[in-house]
């Protein structure tokens, strides 16, 4: 059950990282690849969610192995990563939180509007710091490579 | 290192023509400030009797100057309105490698920049057709089911159509967002009502998901972390504002329809 469930999440993942992929004009032979970061991206977050309940560290390792996917695959296919880090961050934008901070808002709930509103912005964030980690990480790592060599 | 030079005045004006159209392409179609500055520096520096190379971005604007001989050169070029285009970003990363490396005549490399902002991947349809499946796919991950997936679908396709043909007009980013996250909600409440769709909030959450601003939150943090505070802020507020635009679209919708009025 778990696993399929698993499954079904990443499945759900690919094919939204493949629609945005489209959406924002990727080239046609990094579709697939970008996919597959964007599924598994969504499908940590989606384990560390249910493991430890926060949104923020789940949104920050899926954007971390987007960002380590994407400074691979921009090696192996010769495109630059932002082709395929930016599908693949897309399904961990805090969406919802907008909408559920703007749902409480309108119905005058302003402490709810305030925690989801500020859990919204630190998800932004760890987007962000995951995806800049991620680049100086494999950076060091090339760095050291060449040293050993 | 390579030997290619720049022979007179005319040359030098071309170059610094061609390097501002690549970086203005970059910018146009979503590239960080910090690519569109590293390629332009690139291009210019890798012929040997450029000097002193500078760029300069913002999210509205490129700026650029180099000296060749005894002559500076400075020019800028305002840009407007930025829509996402990775292959774009692609292409001209590529063809400015070949440029460094290779001895492309400059009028070559204005042709190639043009062919590139002319290319086109993707039709209008091709995107709608896959937008609102990626939006209808967030619904599920949201946890919607399969009648607000089908919904989410309807709603988005309908929505992106529509806001295809907004943008002939030119309107700012701010009313194009308001305008489609009020209809994105628009639909979904419409959708729940003839009893399509079952949860409201899944169904509008996936639809809005085409317009929420995260890719440029992303990279405005990312410029303000590595330095480009300038571009930073600018892209963060324009971020911000889109973000504020469609939460008022959305909050419109929603307020109306717990008031009573759509239903």
């Amino acid at each position: 059950m778990n696993f399929l469930d698993h499954a079904y999440q990443l499945i759900l993942g690919f094919f939204a990282a493949v629609g945005f992929a489209v959406y924002f004009s990727a080239p046609l032979e990094s579709i697939f690849a970008s996919g597959v970061a964007g599924g598994l991206a969504w499908l940590v977050y989606y384990v560390i969610l249910k493991m430890t309940g926060n949104k923020i560290i789940g949104t920050f390792l899926g954007a971390f192995l987007a960002g380590i996917l994407g400074e691979f695959l921009a090696i192996k296919l010769k495109k630059p990563a932002t082709v395929f880090i930016i599908p693949g961050i897309i399904a961990l934008v805090p969406g919802a939180g907008m909408y559920y901070t703007m749902f409480y808002l309108v119905q005058r709930e302003y402490l709810q509007a305030a925690i989801i509103g500020s859990e919204t912005l630190f998800m932004a964030s760890a987007i962000a710091i995951g995806v800049i980690v991620s680049t100086i990480f494999s950076r060091s790592l090339r760095h050291f490579r060449k040293m050993g060599n | 290192m390579n030997h290619f030079k720049i022979k007179d005045n005319d040359e030098a004006k071309k170059l610094m023509k061609l390097a501002l159209s690549a970086g203005e392409t970059l910018l146009k179609n979503g590239a960080e400030a910090y690519r569109v500055e590293d390629t332009m520096e690139r291009m210019c520096s890798s012929r040997e009797n450029i000097h002193n190379v500078n760029s300069f971005v913002t999210q509205t604007g490129v700026f650029l100057t180099f000296e060749h001989e005894d002559k500076t050169y400075v020019n800028f070029r305002r840009v407007r309105g930025t829509a996402m285009n990775l292959k774009r970003i692609h292409l001209v990363n590529q063809f400015s490698r070949d440029f460094v490396f290779k001895n492309i005549s400059i009028d070559e490399g204005l042709n190639i920049i043009q062919d590139i902002n002319n290319t086109k991947s993707f039709t209008r349809l091709d995107k709608a057709v896959f937008g609102a499946a990626a939006c209808a796919f967030f619904t599920l991950m949201f946890g919607g089911n399969l009648r607000d997936f089908i919904a989410s679908y309807l709603v988005s396709f309908l929505t992106v159509l529509l806001l295809n043909i907004t943008t002939e007009f030119k309107l700012t980013f701010f009313i194009e967002n308001f305008l489609g996250a009020f209809l994105a909600s628009l639909f979904s409440c419409i959708t729940v009502v003839i009893g399509l769709g079952a949860n409201l909030d899944k169904i509008i959450i996936g639809s809005i998901m085409h317009l929420v601003p995260g890719v440029p939150i992303t990279n405005a943090i990312r410029d303000l972390m590595s330095g480009d505070s300038l571009t930073g802020l600018s892209k963060g507020m324009e971020a911000i504002f889109s973000a504020v635009a469609i939460a008022f679209g959305v909050g419109i919708v929603l307020s109306l329809y717990m008031g009573g009025i759509i239903r």
